[in-house]
C-alpha cells in the first residue's frame, strides 16, 4: 500500500513539474533536464500498465527500464555542465581534464574487468549494473559540485535545485543499491523503499526550486576582471609558498 | 561487505560535498559579496593595523614585566589572555590568505589561458597552508603564546611581508581601486629566492 502511494505521488509530481515548466514557458531553458523528467514519467506510466496487466513480467520490466532511466539520467548531468560552466572558460578546462580522468578510470576498470572476468559482465544483476552507473554519475557530480564550490561559480535557484535534488537521489541510490546488492539486504522491505523515498525528496526539491524561471546570475560586465593569468597565478603561488614555508619552519621549532 | 565500502564512501562523499557547497553558497549570499577585490583591499589594510596591534600584544616587554613584577596567579591569567589573542591573530592570518586565494579563483574561473598544472599546484599549496596554519593554531593552543614567543615574532615579520604581497596582488587584480605603493616588487619584499 505504502509503495503504491509513493508511486502515485511520484507520477503526480513529475507531471506537475513538466506541466508547470510548459505552462510557465521555461521548458526549453532546461531541455535536457525536462527530457529526463518526461522520460521517467513515461516509464512510470508504462510500468504501471505492466504492473496492472502483466504482473508476472513486472520485475524484469522494472529492472530493464530502471537501467534505461539511469542512462537517461546522464542528460541531467549534461544540463548541469552546460548551464553551470558555460561562462567560465577556465573552470571548463579544469572540468574537461577531470572528466577525462574519470573516463580513463572507467575504461581501465572495464578493460581490467574484461580481462579478469570480474568486471561489468552480462552475468551480473541489473541492480549491480545500475549501482555502477549511479556510482559513475556520483563521480561526475562530485567533479561538477567541487568545481562550483572551488571557483565560487554563482548558480541560480533552478540550477541549484537541479544539482541538489539529483545529487541527493544519486548519493542515496549508490548507497542503497550497494547494500541492496548484498544477499542479506536486498529482500528486506525497508531497503526497497529507500530509493523511492529519496526520489520523492528529489522531486519535492525540484518542484520547489523549479516552480518559476530563475536564470543563473550573469557576470557583472562592469566588474569583470581580465588580467594576465600567469602573472596572477605566479603571485598567488609565491604568497602561498612563502606562507607555507614560514609555517613549516615555525612548526619545527 | 568490503566490496561495498567504495560505494558507501562515494555516496557519503557526494552528500558531504553537496552540503559543503550549499553551505558555502548560503554563507556567500549572507555576506552579500562575491569576492570583490575592493573589499579585499580594505581587509589587506586591516592586516597592517592588526600586525601593529599584534606586535604590541605579543612583544616580550609585557611578559618580562609581568613575570618580574607580579605573582604567579597574575602570570597565569596573562598567559590565558595572550593565548586567546594569539589564536585570534592566527585565525585572522588564515582568513587573509584565504581571501588571496579566493581572489585568484575568481580571476582563474574565467581565464582563457588557465593552466591545469598550475591550478592543481596552487590548490595543493593552499590546502597545505591551511593544514600548517591549523597545526600552528593547535600548537599555540597547547603551549601558549609565551612559550611560542619566537614563533609569534617571526609571524609578525611574515605578516608585514604578506601585507605587501596582498597590496601588490590586489593592485594586479583591481588597479582601479588600488595604488601600488612605490615600485617595490614582491620578490624584493620577500627577499630574492
Amino acid at each position: 500500500m505504502f509503495g503504491q502511494v509513493l508511486w502515485w505521488t511520484e507520477i503526480a509530481m513529475e507531471a506537475l513539474l513538466v506541466a508547470r515548466a510548459i505552462g510557465a514557458k521555461f521548458y526549453t531553458k532546461y531541455t535536457l533536464f525536462y527530457f529526463y523528467v518526461s522520460s521517467v514519467l513515461l516509464l512510470e506510466l508504462f510500468r504501471f500498465a505492466v504492473f496492472t496487466n502483466l504482473p508476472n513480467s513486472y520485475p524484469l520490466f522494472y529492472w530493464r527500464t530502471q537501467f534505461l532511466a539511469a542512462t537517461v539520467g546522464y542528460a541531467v548531468m549534461l544540463q548541469m555542465y552546460a548551464q553551470a560552466l558555460r561562462k567560465c572558460r577556465g573552470a571548463v578546462r579544469v572540468a574537461n581534464a577531470l572528466l577525462l580522468c574519470i573516463l580513463a578510470a572507467v575504461m581501465l576498470k572495464v578493460i581490467v574487468g574484461t580481462v579478469s572476468g570480474s568486471g561489468w559482465s552480462t552475468g551480473e544483476t541489473m541492480a549491480t549494473l545500475e549501482r555502477d552507473m549511479r556510482a559513475l554519475q556520483a563521480a561526475l557530480l562530485l567533479v561538477i559540485i567541487a568545481l562550483l564550490a572551488y571557483y565560487k561559480i554563482p548558480t541560480g535557484r533552478n540550477l541549484t535545485g537541479i544539482i541538489v535534488g539529483y545529487s541527493c537521489y544519486v548519493g542515496a541510490s549508490v548507497v542503497t543499491l550497494g547494500f541492496g546488492s548484498l544477499p542479506g539486504f536486498g529482500p528486506r522491505p525497508a531497503w526497497r523503499f529507500v530509493q523511492p523515498i529519496a526520489y520523492l525528496a528529489t522531486l519535492s526539491i525540484w518542484c520547489f526550486t523549479l516552480w518559476s524561471y530563475h536564470p543563473n546570475p550573469e557576470p557583472d560586465p562592469g566588474s569583470k576582471i581580465e588580467r594576465d593569468y600567469k602573472l596572477l597565478s605566479d603571485q598567488t603561488k609565491r604568497i602561498l609558498s612563502k606562507a607555507r614555508s614560514y609555517l613549516k619552519m615555525r612548526g619545527e621549532l | 561487505m568490503s566490496q561495498l565500502l567504495p560505494y558507501l564512501f562515494l555516496g557519503l562523499l557526494l552528500l558531504a560535498v553537496l552540503v559543503w557547497w550549499v553551505w558555502g553558497a548560503i554563507i556567500q549570499r549572507g555576506a552579500a559579496e562575491v569576492l570583490a577585490p575592493r573589499q579585499h583591499r580594505s581587509s589587506v589594510r586591516s592586516v597592517g593595523l592588526q600586525g601593529d596591534l599584534a606586535e604590541r600584544i605579543f612583544g616580550p616587554q609585557d611578559w618580562d614585566f609581568v613575570s618580574r613584577e607580579t605573582p604567579s596567579e597574575i602570570q597565569r591569567m596573562f598567559q590565558r589572555e595572550r593565548t586567546a589573542l594569539a589564536l585570534a591573530w592566527l585565525r585572522r592570518m588564515r582568513l587573509q590568505v584565504s581571501q588571496v586565494m579566493r581572489a585568484h579563483v575568481v580571476v582563474a574561473q574565467q581565464s582563457d589561458d588557465l593552466q591545469l598544472a598550475t591550478e592543481m599546484r596552487l590548490a595543493l599549496s593552499y590546502f597545505l597552508f591551511l593544514i600548517l596554519c591549523n597545526s600552528l593554531i593547535g600548537w599555540v593552543w597547547l603551549h601558549g603564546p609565551v612559550r611560542t614567543r619566537k614563533i609569534v615574532g617571526q609571524t609578525l615579520q611574515w605578516a608585514v611581508r604578506l601585507r605587501a604581497a596582498f597590496e601588490q596582488l590586489m593592485a594586479t587584480i583591481d588597479p582601479a581601486s588600488c595604488r601600488v605603493v612605490g615600485a617595490i616588487s614582491i620578490t624584493e619584499r620577500f627577499g630574492a629566492k
